[in-house]
């Protein structure tokens, strides 16, 4: 699978990671120094008078120039210390390791469930275009798309926490620690993340399944006597493998973001949770580290996806 | 009154003290050991709605860290659940002569790891608190010139000036001893390992996810605590918070806001606390600056202030209207002063016309955006905008709007805010009022007030005390410095199984009663 042109392809998206690391790290680093309120006055507490405030400032370095300020973040990140947390003083590195693997559950369960219900969905849809099954699925879809994860969420635990009392309704668990336990938190709060990507898996296979089932290729099949079936299974869905491909490498990005708010309702204490607690106190080292994190992420996704698309179809060099 | 509310039967405070004292007596006069036993063990699970900002007393700064820090950290001072007066925790405190303070500690009381408690671990403490650069509780202890060990047991505070706020400053972070062993084995990272000698012991902190304490077993109050140890699941969110509850993942949860009020009634097996607080909505003025410096605009708002209307409107009644800055309960509450401000939309447009705005005026305010905010900012606008002040709106997330506000932009006429009260009023009208003063967006204050808070700090007697606060009550109202609007009720949710849980006027909850059924 690794041959010279691919391992070309690898080389040269790492290279162009660089600049993109940096500057969205840059980036962020700008906007929270240019958004006011400062973290002197979380540190200094309640009863803060404004000298003990110019004191912290002094002591964290925070009165320094924004450009030494990133330097010294960066030339330590590079070295793969991502400093520590100016509110709790906690690593970063540490809080990242413990917060990184609850969200990546959600959203790996999250888009196992969009494909699983939603590919099936697509295809009895495009397999009788304009009939009842495809009217349902089109409707179902549009509605997926329109309700906000974090409503269904609150619905989810109405339901099957409180109503139920079949899953629990807060918290996560880790996957090393107790796997079962661990699945059992993340499957709601992955349900309700899942509906919008249930929804575009469904309409994106069947409008990409619909529009190769009556291309001409196609027709000639038919006209060769090819049983319907068989065309669907062996034609049709390798011809959209790599619109799909592209559905999934969007929906595993947006969802990584979207995770935010799910996060918050069932308090789980992710990713999402560790930025926004960070940005609300200026809490720079976090809210860094956070983003190096998620751009690191989603740069390997996007590889990843690059690769698999030269896999499913030879003709895609880039 | 202070109901508490079980369901389907409703306790009087008083019936519920008298539960509470039944209880307590037992422990004292050693009732056989089954009945104590059956309130002993269990892990009380609660939904804390914050992550703490530190668990070192002297390096953090959130009024949210105190509920956690209490259960590690026992303080040389406690205050009554009721009226907050100050009471002996772990040592007894005296005044020989006004600039100085002695201070016994009880005997036996060792740290968590073992270190004695005695003169010189509190000595330590206080010294650390008062120089330590990265200490924030130093502007707490600045009357203090020297600390003495006096005896073994007994420490002798040396003072600038005669400052009897200080037993209540020491019932605060500024009094929780922490293990000087561990200290100078860990400098100021003590706070991701905290050693006490509170009735529970450090064992866990996840940033935002969960802090777990377990019993101290060679806890110095015999017979105590009950619980065998306490898990905070932080949950910021307070729906989530309260859902976790109703499903049983924790036992309880609190400072609500009361529009989940209607929430814990609904479900059949919570119990419903609520109590008064020291937590007081209000609108801080800057009046160093026009219009805001003139008196008659500030006491404009304050008469257009519907103040019950407000209760209603933005707690579901679960409050009380602020007449100054301490809620009727309080010991230091002056009757006199309550009157002066009556609804009266048309003596706030007359006061307006006198200052010369007969025909309204335009101000800046800020406020927050979480939805409780912007719900009190609506109800103000609307308000004052029935006497012809028109408010423009500027909404931001809590560290930048008080930024602009108290620091040095200075942006903005008003800011709709809260204070959180404090242990000693001498505490809220220094850090509040007096010149120079963060919480004074102006800066400034009439020589009369800055002399009379520090009058409060002179006499020993609460009934002398009271009267001086009376005397700055009559000026930061009588002025309109500001405008408090209603004191924010504690509401907390629990679950049937939680006995003996108690509020307190403080409005952070304390657990060292609680036991589990």
């Amino acid at each position: 699978m690794l041959n010279a042109p691919r391992l070309r392809i690898i080389g040269r998206r790492l290279l162009h990671a660089v600049p993109v690391v940096v500057l969205s790290t840059f980036i962020v680093f700008g906007l929270l120094k240019l958004v006011p309120g400062d973290v002197a006055v979380t540190l200094a507490g309640d009863n803060a008078s404004e000298q003990r405030i110019a004191e912290i400032r002094e002591l964290y370095g925070l009165n320094q120039p924004f450009l030494v300020q990133y330097g010294s973040w960066l030339s330590k990140a590079v070295q793969g210390d991502l400093s520590n947390s100016l509110v709790s003083s906690e690593a970063v590195l540490t809080s990242i390791e413990r917060c990184l693997p609850h969200t990546l559950l959600i959203v790996a369960l999250a888009l196992l469930t969009a494909l699983v219900i939603g590919v099936p969905l697509g295809i009895a849809a495009a397999a009788k275009p304009g009939s009842w099954i495809d009217g349902i699925v089109m409707a179902v879809a549009s509605l997926g798309v329109a309700v906000p994860n974090f409503w269904l969420g609150m619905l989810l635990v109405a339901f099957f926490s409180l109503q139920l009392n079949w899953l629990p309704a807060t918290g996560a668990v880790s996957l090393m620690k107790d796997p079962a336990a661990a699945l059992s938190h993340a499957l709601l709060p992955a349900l309700a993340l899942a509906s919008g990507g249930i929804a575009e898996v469904a309409r994106q296979l069947r409008s990409s399944l619909v529009e190769i089932l009556s291309s001409q290729q196609v027709r000639t099949l038919h006209a060769k006597g090819l049983a319907p079936s068989s065309i669907l299974w062996r034609h049709g869905l390798k011809n959209v493998s790599v619109n799909l491909l592209t559905v999934i490498s969007l929906l595993a990005n947006r969802m990584l973001a979207a995770t935010v708010v799910v996060e918050a309702v069932f308090a789980i204490p992710g990713m999402g949770g560790l930025i926004v607690n960070a940005a609300m106190n200026r809490d720079f080292p976090v809210v860094q580290g956070v983003v190096f994190t998620m751009v690191l992420i989603v740069v390997a996704l996007n590889l990843l996806t690059d690769i698999l698309y030269s896999v499913l179809d030879p003709r895609i060099s880039t | 009154m202070r109901v508490i509310d079980l369901g389907n039967r409703t306790l009087r405070r008083r019936d519920v003290l008298a539960l509470f004292g039944g209880a307590s007596a037992a422990g004292v006069l050693g009732l056989p050991r089954e009945v104590l036993a059956a309130k002993t063990g269990g892990i009380l699970k609660v939904a804390a709605p914050a992550n703490p900002s530190s668990l070192d007393p002297a390096t953090g700064g959130a009024g949210s860290d105190h509920s956690i820090l209490w259960t590690m950290y026992d303080t040389l001072v406690e205050w009554d659940y009721d009226t907050l007066k100050p009471k002996p925790g772990m040592a007894k405190w005296s005044y020989p002569d006004p600039k100085t303070m002695v201070l016994e500690i009880s005997e036996g009381i060792k740290f968590h790891d073992g270190t004695p408690l005695d003169a010189e671990a509190v000595k330590f403490n206080l010294d650390r608190n008062r120089s330590d650069q990265r200490s924030n509780v130093k502007s707490d202890l600045l009357t203090i010139e020297a600390v003495e060990v006096t005896g073994p047991l007994q420490v002798t505070l040396k003072l600038k000036n005669p400052d009897t706020s200080l037993p209540a400053i020491l019932s605060d972070r500024a009094g929780m001893m922490v293990s000087p062993t561990n200290i100078k084995a860990l400098g100021n990272e003590t706070d991701r390992k905290p050693v006490g000698a509170g009735p529970w012991k450090f064992v866990r902190w996840n940033d935002n996810e969960i802090i777990v304490v377990a019993r101290n077993e060679s806890y110095w109050r015999k017979g105590r605590p009950f619980l065998d140890g306490i898990e905070f699941n932080i949950i910021p969110e307070n729906a989530t918070a309260l859902r976790s509850v109703v499903a049983g993942q924790n036992d309880m949860t609190f400072q609500l806001p009361a529009r989940l009020k209607p929430v814990i009634e609904r479900s059949r097996d919570l119990k419903m606390v609520s109590s008064p607080t020291l937590y007081c909505i209000q609108v801080y003025f800057n009046y160093a600056r026009a219009p805001l410096d003139n008196v008659k605009v500030r006491q404009a708002i304050n008469f257009a202030l519907d103040r019950d209307a407000f209760v209603k409107a933005a707690l579901s009644g679960l409050g009380e209207p602020a007449r100054m800055t301490l809620p009727s309960t309080h010991w230091a509450y002056a009757k006199d002063v309550a009157g002066t401000y009556p609804y009266d939309p048309d003596k706030a447009k007359k006061l307006l016309a006198e200052a010369g705005y007969k025909d309204g005026l335009e101000m800046t305010i800020g406020g927050y955006t979480d939805q409780d905010s912007v719900r009190r900012g609506e109800i103000i606008q609307d308000q004052l905008g029935k006497v012809g002040i028109r408010l423009k709106f500027t909404r931001g997330t809590i560290a930048e709007i008080s930024a602009q506000f108290f620091a040095q932009e200075k942006k903005f006429d008003m800011l709709v805010s809260a204070w959180t009260g404090r242990p000693d009023p001498s505490m809220t009208y220094a850090l509040g009022f007096d010149k120079g003063a963060y919480y004074n967006a102006g800066r400034t204050a009439d020589p009369e007030l800055s002399k009379l808070i520090q009058e409060s700090r002179a006499s020993q007697d609460l009934a002398e005390r009271a009267a001086v606060f009376a005397k700055i009550q009559r000026i930061t109202v009588g002025q309109a410095l500001s405008a408090p609007l209603a004191f924010q009720f504690e509401l907390d949710a629990l679950s049937a199984k939680v006995k003996d849980f108690q509020p307190n006027l403080l409005g952070k909850p304390k657990f060292e009663n609680v036991s589990l059924a």
